[in-house]
C-alpha cells in the first residue's frame, strides 16, 4: 500500500504545480461573472440559475481536465521512460495504475470541490438555496470525473494520445445518453437494434445515474436511497474500470 | 568470479504495421553474463538492440524465448524490483517537481525510510555536485543535471545491480569523470554494473568486461583484455637483419628515420620465428619487442566492420 501512496503522492504533487490547475481558477472567475450576468437578465431566482449554469460548466470542465490530464500524464511518463523507473521499484504493475488513479482523483477532486465551494459562496450572495443538495451534487460531480479518469486510463495505454482523447470523449458523451439509446432501441421493431441498444446500455457507464445536478439547491436533500445508488454505482463502475486498466497494463509490452 | 546476471538465448521480436503486420526481430538468441562486483559495458551501434535488452531485463517487455537468471534464480519477467537500479537514456522526470521531492518519492517507493532518503539525497547530491539544483524545479535543470539526478535515483537505494542506459550522454568532461568515479565506487562496494555507451574510451576506463551486440546478436562477450589482445600484433624494432624476415609471410617492415627497422608480425608464432632468426644473426641488434595492442574503440570497429565475424556469437 505504501507504494500506491507514493505513486499517488508523486502524481498529486506534479499535477498540483501544473499550469492547467491555475487555469482552472481563472476559469471559475470567468464562469461566475458570466453566469451572474446571464442570470440577471433571465426570469427566475438568480442564485439557482447561477448554480445550474455553474455546476454544468464545472462538470464539463472537470471532464475535459480528467481526459487531458490523465492521458497526457500517462503517455508522458511512458515516452519519457519515467514509467520504467517507477515500475522497477514496484512489486506489481497494478500498483502503478492504482497509484496514478488515486493521485489524479485527489487533485481533480480537490479542484472541483474548490470550484463548487466558490460557486456556492458566490450564489449565496444572491439569495437562499439548499446547501445540502448543492454539496451532494458537487460530490456526485467529483464521482463522475473519477469515472472519466478511469475510462481515460484504459485508453491511455491502448491508443495514441489523440485517439485516446477522442475515444474517452466518445464514451463520456455516449454515457450521458445511454437511457435514451436504450429506450429508442426498445421501441424498434428490428430485434438486432434492440439487442445492440441493450448491449450499449449495459456496456457503457451511465453518467445520468451519478448526476445529481438537476435538483441541486432546489430541494433540501436527496433521499438516502438515491445517494446510496449514486455512490454504489459510481464506486463499482470505477472499480471495474480500474480492474480492466490494470489487467491490460499487466499484459502490455511497454516498448 | 561468479555471475550475478546470466542471459541465455534471449530473443525478442516486435510486430510492426497495423493492417499488414510484420514481425521484426530485435534480439536474436543473445547470451551473456555479468560477473558480480564488476562493471560491464554493453556496446553496439545505434539500433543494435541495447535499449531493448535493458527493457527486457527491467521486465517492461516479455521475451519470445530464452532465460534470464539473476542471482541464480530464473526471472522470466525481468529482474526482481528493488534488487536493481535503472537509469534510462535521456530520462524525463516530473518537470514541476524539485529534484529533492522527486528523489524523496522514488526513495520511499523503494522502501527506504524517510530519514535514510534524506541522508542519501544529501550524500549523492554532494558526490554528483547537484546540491545547488536540489530545490529548483526539474524544468529549470540542464540536461547534464537531469542526467546526474537520474543517476542518483538509480543508486540511492544501494541496489546489487545497476543498469545504466548511456550514463555519460549529455555530460561535460568533468561530469563524465564524476560519474565514472561514482561507478567505480559502486563496483568497489560490490555492486555489478551493466551500462551502454557510445563513448568507448570511458568504457575502457571503467570496466573489465564487455558485451558487443550487432543487429540483435552478441558478437563478443568477455573481458576487454580478451577483445583487445584477440588479434594482437607484435612489433620488433631492430638494426639490420633484412634477410631474417624475407621468407616469413605476412610480415611488414619499414625503415624508420633513425635507420632502424620496424617489423610488424601478425601473430605470436611469426614473432617467435623471426626472433629466432634475428638472434642467430651476429650483426643484428634488437632494440625492442612490443605488442601493438588495440584500443577498445579499434577492437570494436574491427569487430563490427569485419563481415567474417558478424555471425559468430
Amino acid at each position: 500500500m505504501n507504494q500506491v501512496i507514493q505513486i499517488a503522492r508523486l502524481t498529486f504533487s506534479e499535477a498540483l504545480r501544473n499550469k492547467i490547475a491555475y487555469g482552472m481558477l481563472a476559469f471559475i472567475v470567468i464562469l461566475l461573472l458570466s453566469s451572474a450576468a446571464l442570470a440577471s437578465v433571465t426570469m427566475g431566482r438568480t442564485e439557482l440559475m447561477i448554480i445550474d449554469l455553474g455546476l454544468g460548466a464545472i462538470s464539463i470542465m472537470g471532464n475535459l481536465m480528467a481526459v487531458v490530464f490523465t492521458i497526457q500524464t500517462l503517455q508522458q511518463e511512458k515516452e519519457g521512460r519515467t514509467l520504467y523507473v517507477l515500475l522497477t521499484r514496484t512489486s506489481n504493475r497494478w500498483i502503478y495504475i492504482l497509484g496514478k488513479f488515486l493521485g489524479l482523483a485527489a487533485i481533480l477532486g480537490l479542484q472541483i470541490l474548490l470550484m463548487c465551494l466558490i460557486l456556492g459562496s458566490f450564489s449565496a450572495l444572491f439569495g437562499h438555496f439548499f446547501w445540502v443538495s448543492f454539496l451532494q451534487a458537487s460530490f456526485a460531480t467529483v464521482l463522475e470525473v473519477w469515472v472519466v479518469i478511469a475510462i481515460a486510463m484504459i485508453f491511455a495505454q491502448t491508443s495514441s494520445l489523440f485517439l485516446a482523447i477522442l475515444l474517452t470523449f466518445s464514451i463520456d458523451i455516449c454515457g450521458r445518453f445511454t437511457n435514451i439509446i436504450y429506450h429508442l432501441g426498445a421501441q424498434s421493431d428490428i430485434p438486432a437494434i434492440r439487442i445492440v441498444s441493450q448491449v450499449i446500455y449495459y456496456l457503457l457507464p451511465n453518467f445520468e445515474t451519478i448526476n445529481l445536478r438537476n435538483g441541486a439547491g432546489y430541494i433540501a436533500t436527496y433521499t438516502a436511497h438515491k445517494i446510496l445508488l449514486t455512490l454504489s454505482y459510481g464506486i463499482s463502475e470505477i472499480g471495474l474500470l480500474i480492474l480492466i486498466a490494470a489487467w491490460i497494463f499487466q499484459r502490455r509490452n511497454l516498448s | 568470479m561468479t555471475n550475478l546476471l546470466e542471459v541465455h538465448q534471449l530473443s525478442l521480436s516486435i510486430t510492426t504495421g497495423h493492417i499488414l503486420q510484420r514481425k521484426k526481430t530485435i534480439l536474436d538468441r543473445i547470451s551473456f553474463s555479468v560477473p558480480r562486483g564488476s562493471a560491464t559495458a554493453y556496446l553496439g551501434k545505434n539500433g543494435a538492440g541495447k535499449t531493448s535488452t535493458f527493457r527486457l531485463l527491467c521486465g517492461m517487455v516479455r521475451a519470445d524465448s530464452g532465460e534470464i537468471y539473476f542471482d541464480n534464480q530464473p526471472c522470466d519477467h525481468g529482474i526482481p524490483p528493488n534488487r536493481f537500479g535503472f537509469m534510462p537514456e535521456q530520462p524525463y522526470f516530473y518537470h514541476n517537481l524539485t529534484p529533492r521531492a522527486m528523489l524523496t518519492g522514488f526513495g520511499r517507493l523503494s522502501g527506504m525510510r524517510l530519514d535514510a532518503v534524506r541522508f542519501a539525497i544529501t550524500q549523492w547530491a554532494e558526490k554528483l555536485h547537484i546540491q545547488r539544483v536540489l530545490d529548483q524545479p526539474l524544468s529549470a535543470c540542464s540536461k547534464g543535471q537531469i542526467q546526474r539526478i537520474g543517476l542518483v535515483q538509480a543508486l540511492m537505494h544501494r541496489p546489487d545491480f545497476i543498469l545504466l542506459d548511456e550514463p555519460m550522454s549529455g555530460l561535460d568532461p568533468m561530469g563524465r569523470e564524476c560519474v565514472q568515479q561514482v561507478m567505480h565506487e559502486e563496483v568497489q562496494r560490490g555492486a555489478s554494473i551493466l551500462f551502454s555507451s557510445h563513448i568507448l574510451a570511458d568504457a575502457e576506463n571503467l570496466c573489465d568486461h564487455v558485451i558487443i551486440l550487432e543487429n540483435g546478436k552478441t558478437t563478443f562477450s568477455g573481458t576487454i583484455t580478451d577483445l583487445t589482445t584477440k588479434d594482437d600484433q607484435w612489433q620488433i624494432r631492430c638494426r639490420h637483419g633484412e634477410a631474417a624476415w624475407a621468407s616469413i609471410p605476412n610480415i611488414s617492415a619499414k625503415k624508420t628515420a633513425n635507420q632502424q627497422w620496424l617489423v610488424t608480425c601478425p601473430d605470436r608464432a611469426q614473432r617467435d620465428m623471426l626472433l629466432q632468426r634475428l638472434l642467430a644473426m651476429a650483426e643484428v641488434t634488437i632494440v625492442s619487442v612490443n605488442t601493438k595492442r588495440k584500443t577498445l574503440e579499434q577492437a570494436f570497429i574491427d569487430l563490427v566492420s569485419d563481415p567474417s565475424k558478424k555471425d559468430g556469437a
